[in-house]
């Protein structure tokens, strides 16, 4: 048993941290900016350690301030959530190298799938299906992602070889546009991730965003608990997620969830980790890249597993074995979260301040996930996710009345929400049939904000 | 001025989100500034009048009227040229270079602008903390071989 847990996070995720680890008895330590001094789960733990200015590279993304709480405080244990430094390789060695265990898979494995290139190699070597595209280390220069482009054929996806979050991803759909969007991926990934190495996927249009939640011990057993459809999406951004995807077949959800562990499974993988899948209509499905931390919508597979995903991040990282075979996973109902931003709903752009007052739904088979409370201030410096409203009932139908019955009666005050847009998407016909793929919320996107290089969804190829 | 007034003064304060209060009456003066609020100063490694507890310990998760009135740490008294050193890292508060040296700075000791008056251990490193300017040490607010946070309070220093 670990005797003191560092939660190297803040928000929504170092609450949930803190919460497990009192359920594991596990005493935690939680470090802050001085932007976080009245946070939520500075006052949570049972201790916290102010590391560093607001900027998150001098606090939260701060390796030597991290580690130097951890041996002062006297931490042994390290769980990264999500974000920040959680797919950071040269922390999770560092952690090792300083004696801390990390809550997370071993470094070489984030490494290994931070390099999307390589990632889809050895999928493909292991008989994961992957999208055509880029062969080999990924391409730099203009003429050689020209040429790959013209062996794929247009539509093509830009990617970023170390990318993630949507940075350094564009949609071209002729040469035309390759030329002049190519260096501005380039450089977006140049900015956030120090690399000019870009990789070009066919699109595929009408496709569908679904993810294996898979957990694996230090003993090279894995089992996946079902998947999430993530095709709500704003700018490559996850706005709503939920399990089951409405689409998917129990033989095709068997076939996907052979092809997660797989890939889990060939790279020697440990601890929670999620393969992420593009659906096309026909059935095909095709690996994009696999997360190797606790994900934001992790608690759209508590609902329906019943199984507690931070907790067992921890029992796994103390090296204790899996607990069931993957014939015990049982699915029960339906689960839907929605991510609440402070955002201008109809500008969707971040609505910081001070929320005057919070008042949350509840009820049966309503969870809210969130570190806000009345007077707090949503600082300006971090990301505008403030709380997760996730709901579960029976049937998707339930779960989807209770949903809207929950969104009105969530009150934020003082700053604005995107809570009318979930609103919104909860009225929509092809929504309520489960009719949707990556490209939906383009049908809500203000038309100042909707870029021109890329049309509507409708138009098919 | 009694203490019972003092503290009365403090809740107003904290209740309005006023930073600095000066009262003058036929009893004297009082000025009061309240911490936390040095932060506002980041830029500057010395920032007047706060003192940070130590790995602030909080055990029950209590809900938002707690949250209000913790914002603000017990202030210290500090003379009008007087100055705060606040520890630039988390890390170990050391007085001397090592167990049996003498340690770099006593209380009331003169020093030059650049002279080490502690160490900061982070990471296996010894960070010197040099004094920001000439003048006197008046106080040493932290144990030697104590954990201390990013901003804490470590001396205060008397200009001149």
């Amino acid at each position: 048993m670990f005797k003191k847990l560092l939660v190297a996070n803040r928000g929504t995720i170092a609450i949930r941290i803190i919460r497990a680890c009192r359920e594991l008895g596990i005493p935690t330590l939680s470090v802050y900016s001085t932007a976080d001094k009245d946070a939520l789960h500075v006052r949570m733990a049972d201790e916290s350690v102010c590391i560093g200015p607001p900027a998150a590279e001098d606090s939260y993304l701060s390796i030597p301030s991290i580690l130097s709480a951890a041996l002062t405080y006297g931490a042994d244990a390290v769980h990264p959530g999500y974000g920040f430094l959680s797919e950071n390789g040269d922390f999770a060695e560092a952690c090792q190298r300083s004696g801390l265990q990390f809550v997370g898979p071993r470094a070489r494995h984030i490494r290994l799938m931070g390099d999307k290139p390589r990632a889809r190699r050895i999928m493909k070597r292991a008989g994961v299906p992957v999208l055509p595209g880029s062969d080999g280390k990924g391409v730099t220069e203009l003429r050689d992602a020209l040429a790959d482009a013209k062996r794929l054929g247009f539509p093509v996806l830009i990617k970023a070889a170390a990318g993630g979050g949507g940075k350094g991803m564009r949609i071209v759909r002729d040469a035309k546009e390759l030329e002049r969007l190519f260096p501005v991926a380039r450089a977006e990934s140049e900015a956030a991730f120090s690399s000019r190495t870009m990789y070009l996927e066919k699109y595929l249009e009408h496709a569908r965003h679904v993810e294996f939640q898979i957990v694996a011990d230090n003993f090279r057993n894995v089992i996946h608990l079902g998947e999430r459809d993530c095709s709500i999406q704003r700018r490559h951004q996850k706005v709503i997620e939920e399990s089951p995807c409405p689409v998917l077949t129990p033989r095709l959800r068997e076939k996907m969830g052979k092809a997660a562990v797989r890939a889990a499974e060939v790279v020697g993988y440990s601890n929670v980790g999620t393969v992420e899948f593009l659906l096309a209509p026909n059935g095909e499905f095709y690996f994009i890249e696999m997360n190797t931390r606790i994900q934001v919508e992790h608690g759209v597979t508590e609902m329906v597993t019943g199984i507690d995903l931070v907790k067992e991040s921890i029992r796994l990282a103390q090296g204790e074995p899996l607990k069931l075979k993957q014939r015990q996973v049982t699915f029960s109902g339906s689960a839907i979260e929605f991510r609440i931003y402070a955002e201008d709903p109809d500008r969707h752009i971040p609505s910081p301040g001070i929320v005057s007052s919070h008042h949350p739904p509840g009820g049966l088979g309503v969870r809210v996930e969130t570190a806000l409370y009345d007077g707090y201030r949503v600082p300006v410096h971090y990301d505008p996710l403030i709380a997760k409203l996730i709901v579960h009932s029976d049937s998707r139908e339930l779960t989807m009345v209770r949903a809207r019955a929950a969104l009105r009666e969530y009150l934020v005050d003082g700053i604005r929400t995107n809570i009318p847009l979930h609103l919104k998407i909860l009225h929509d016909p092809d929504f309520i049939r489960g009719d949707y793929s990556t490209g939906f919320l383009k049908r809500y996107e203000p038309p100042s904000n909707r870029r021109p290089v890329e049309p509507p969804a409708a138009k098919a190829s | 001025m009694e203490v019972r007034e003092i503290k009365a003064l403090i809740a107003l304060m904290s209740d309005h989100g006023l930073v600095e209060l000066e009262i003058e009456d036929k009893k004297g003066k009082i000025r009061l500034v309240r911490g936390g609020v040095a932060h506002a100063v980041e830029t500057n490694s010395v920032a007047p009048a706060t003192a940070k507890p130590a790995a602030r310990r909080s055990r029950a998760p209590e809900p938002s009227a707690e949250l209000s009135r913790d914002g603000a740490a017990k202030p210290l008294e500090l003379g009008e040229n007087q100055r705060i050193i606040e520890s630039p890292m988390v890390g170990t508060f050391y007085r001397a270079s090592a167990p049996d040296a003498v340690p770099f700075v006593e209380e009331g000791a003169t020093v030059r602008k650049g002279q080490t008056v502690c160490i900061i251990e982070a990471m296996k490193m010894m960070n010197e903390i040099e004094a920001p300017f000439a003048g006197r040490i008046v106080r040493i607010l932290v144990e030697n071989a104590q954990p201390v946070e990013y901003g804490q309070a470590l001396m205060i220093m008397e200009v001149g």
